[in-house]
């Protein structure tokens, strides 16, 4: 268990291939932390940097305060998940949770049940005499696992460990590897391109974009109080939903005007929109935030283009002078397409977005 | 009663399990008839005389010869020790190219221009860069490490320092082969499992004998009998360098009594010869793959 600190890290990998711009990180111990991003942001750079796979370009990592940026991997006091799992094939799955520990000149007695706790633990403890040729991928996953974990690891570094297993596979595995960290309380940090994976597992969530970090923060964080547009669209199944509005305001009233329709707010409690007073802005609203009302009541109707049934609930798709408004309503909601529903927003739930800078902006009595 | 069509016809599985001996029919057809029948003929004729009748004749020539005793010892020493440095050699050259440093792949172009040489350009190149007045002693004088009066008598030397001077010859020839056998290797081995090795807790030394060559052992097992095979057969060069009966191998003597002296008896003990050297080369072969364990790991797959 460990605290881990990254500062000012960065990898440039060629002229113009930036890996990691920038990345400032501290770790406290025994959390588990994801880091969440689009394909190529720099996540599985990252990953190697800490783990001393690869070289840094400037900056430094510290491991309970410890300077190991120059320190080979063996001695980090560090273990790995790789995304293809990367276990030895020439080895049984004995051997290759006891590689490190054989390594480590530890008796055989004690290996020998190291390895058996291990194996037990991630659900592979009959399988030990196999050869990985002979598991399914899930096994091969459960193998890479209990390597990774036999060492017991002072940062224990996960890379899109499980995306792949299939989806189900992937859901149990999920709350497998959560109450594996409960137990063995070690640092972690994962890595994943999946919002619902990262929201579901995270004590903490990294947002990384295009070799920087956009936003760090718990999963409530993300969710309700995203750090920009980017955030606010990519946390979130459907994403939110960005309306472009003008906004007037009078100290007795707010008019947020859409082309499409005008949003009216009490000023109280969104006194910052002020100076943002005849510019436009970005409404951001998640889907559970467009709320089906009676048109008396509605800011705008519209008909209805799809429904998407999900069981515990329905999405419903508009579409709204050209751009897909996506909502949830409840199951037992009586919707179909061709309907005209109307709509009006949760308020108190709204994200508002500098339309130049794409950022966020803060009220003073956001929800907690 | 009627017939189904599936009674009629073979099951789909059994029709599944002919589909690769169909396949390779055609193969083995043509290796019956341009490669077994000659074969069987070569075979057969060792066992005759000159007039035509059975006898063991040609074999008893052979082994009372002390020449074969000596084409075979030379033989099995330029086995060993050139297939053990190149692979030595080949395979040091393979890990530093895998690393992918800048510049390695002009050096793999430049590596692999002995393997493009024929052997007989190979022979005519080392034969006359070795001669007294070749360009190896003009380089080393143009230079001034020598001067005329301590000239190399490279081919004039002593029966060990001919061997040598082959197997180094022979290495120069192939390690660019056996070194792209062993690359290509490494390169489908993968780069994670090695970094797997280093995170959990290994040096690069125990990486390399822990991971690599052990998941290499394929690859090798292929090189080293591709390599084995055709340095038993190793005679173009010799021959080129100091003629025939300098430095008796093997197959230059099966090419020395076959084609040289002329006779049909001579012609005879050259098959007979060469039989034998068909099967030493399958018994080194079959020898090796014994050693190196390549014959369990299949029976472990297979039971
Ligand atoms: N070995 C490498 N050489 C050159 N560019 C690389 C290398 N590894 C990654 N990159 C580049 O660095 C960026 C970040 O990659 P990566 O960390 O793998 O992203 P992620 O894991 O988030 O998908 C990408 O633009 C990728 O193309
Ligand atoms: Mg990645």
């Amino acid at each position: 268990m460990a605290t881990l600190e990254l500062v000012d890290l960065a990898k440039r990998f060629s002229k113009k291939v930036w890996g990691v711009k920038k990345m400032d990180l501290e770790v406290n111990e025994k959390e588990f932390i994801v880091l969440l991003g689009p394909s190529g942001c720099g996540k599985t750079t990252t990953m190697r940097m800490i783990a001393g796979l690869e070289e840094v370009t400037r900056g430094t990592i510290l491991l309970d305060g410890n300077d190991i940026t120059d320190i080979p991997s063996r001695n980090r006091g560090i273990s790995m998940v790789f995304q293809n799992y990367a276990i030895w094939p020439h080895m049984s799955v004995y051997e290759n949770i006891a590689f490190s520990l054989k390594l480590k000149k530890m008796p055989a007695a004690e290996i020998k049940q190291r390895v058996q706790e291990t194996a037990d633990m991630v659900k592979i403890g009959e399988l030990l005499k196999r050869l990985p040729g002979q598991l399914s991928g899930g096994q091969q996953q459960r193998v890479a696992l209990a390597r990774a974990l036999a060492v017991r690891p002072r940062l224990f570094l996960m890379d899109e460990p499980l995306s792949n297993l299939d989806a189900k596979l992937r859901v149990i595995m999920r709350t497998e590897l959560k109450a594996i960290h409960q137990k063995t309380e070690a640092t972690s940090i994962f890595v994943t391109h999946d919002q619902s994976e990262a929201m579901s597992m995270a004590d903490r969530i990294v947002i990384m974009k295009d070799g920087v970090i956009v936003q760090i923060g718990t999963p409530d964080d993300v969710y309700f109080r995203s750090a920009n547009m980017f955030v606010a669209g990519f946390i979130g199944t459907p994403p939110s939903n960005f309306f472009t509005v003008k906004c007037i305001y009078n100290n007795d009233k707010i008019a947020l005007e859409h082309s499409q329709f005008t949003l009216d707010l009490d000023p109280k409690g969104f006194e910052e929109l002020k100076e943002y007073n005849g510019k436009e802005i970005v409404i951001g609203a998640r889907p559970e935030d467009l709320l089906v009302v009676p048109d008396s009541e509605a800011v705008f109707t519209e008909e209805i283009l799809v429904v998407e049934p999900q069981g515990s609930h329905q999405v419903v798709a508009l579409n709204l002078s050209e751009t897909i408004v996506k909502m949830i309503v409840s199951a037992e909601a009586k919707v179909k397409p061709g309907d005209n529903i109307g709509l009006n927003f949760n308020r108190k739930r709204l994200h508002f977005f500098n339309k130049e800078t794409e950022d966020r902006i803060h009220l003073k009595n956001e929800v907690e | 009663m009627t017939i189904t069509k599936s009674q009629l016809s073979l099951s789909r599985e059994t029709r599944k399990k002919m589909v690769p001996y169909l396949l390779i029919a055609p193969v083995v057809i043509y290796y019956s008839m341009f490669w077994l029948f000659p074969v069987i003929n070569a075979v057969s004729e060792s066992f005759k005389n000159v007039d035509g009748v059975w006898t063991f004749s040609n074999y008893i020539h052979i082994f009372k010869d002390p020449v074969f005793y000596t084409a075979l010892s030379n033989t099995a020493f330029l086995v060993i020790f050139s297939v053990t440095i190149e692979f030595l050699l080949a395979f040091g050259l393979a890990l530093l190219i895998n690393k992918k440093f800048k510049g390695s792949s002009i050096f793999l172009f430049l590596a692999m221009i002995p393997m493009a040489l024929p052997a007989v350009a190979v022979g005519a190149m080392w034969s006359s860069g070795l001669a007294t007045r070749g360009w190896l002693n003009s380089f080393l004088m143009t230079f001034g490490f020598i001067d005329d009066a301590s000239k190399f008598l490279f081919l004039a030397g002593g029966k060990m320092s001919t061997l040598w001077l082959i197997i180094i010859i022979d290495a120069w020839t192939v390690i660019p082969f056996v070194m792209i056998i062993l690359l290509a290797g490494l390169q489908g081995i993968g780069e994670d499992v090695r970094e797997a090795g280093a995170i959990f807790g290994g040096t690069k030394f125990q990486i390399l004998r822990k991971i690599t060559i052990p998941m290499l052992k394929p690859t090798i097992t292929t090189a080293m009998i591709l390599r084995i095979i055709s340095a038993i057969q190793i005679w173009l060069i010799i021959v080129m360098l100091f003629g025939f009966n300098r430095l008796p191998v093997l197959l230059e003597q099966v090419v020395l009594n076959y084609d040289q002296l002329g006779a049909e008896y001579f012609e005879r003990i050259g098959l007979a010869l060469s039989v034998l050297v068909a099967i030493i080369v399958s018994a080194a072969a079959i020898l090796y793959l014994k050693v190196s364990g390549s014959f369990e790991k299949e029976e472990k797959e297979n039971g």
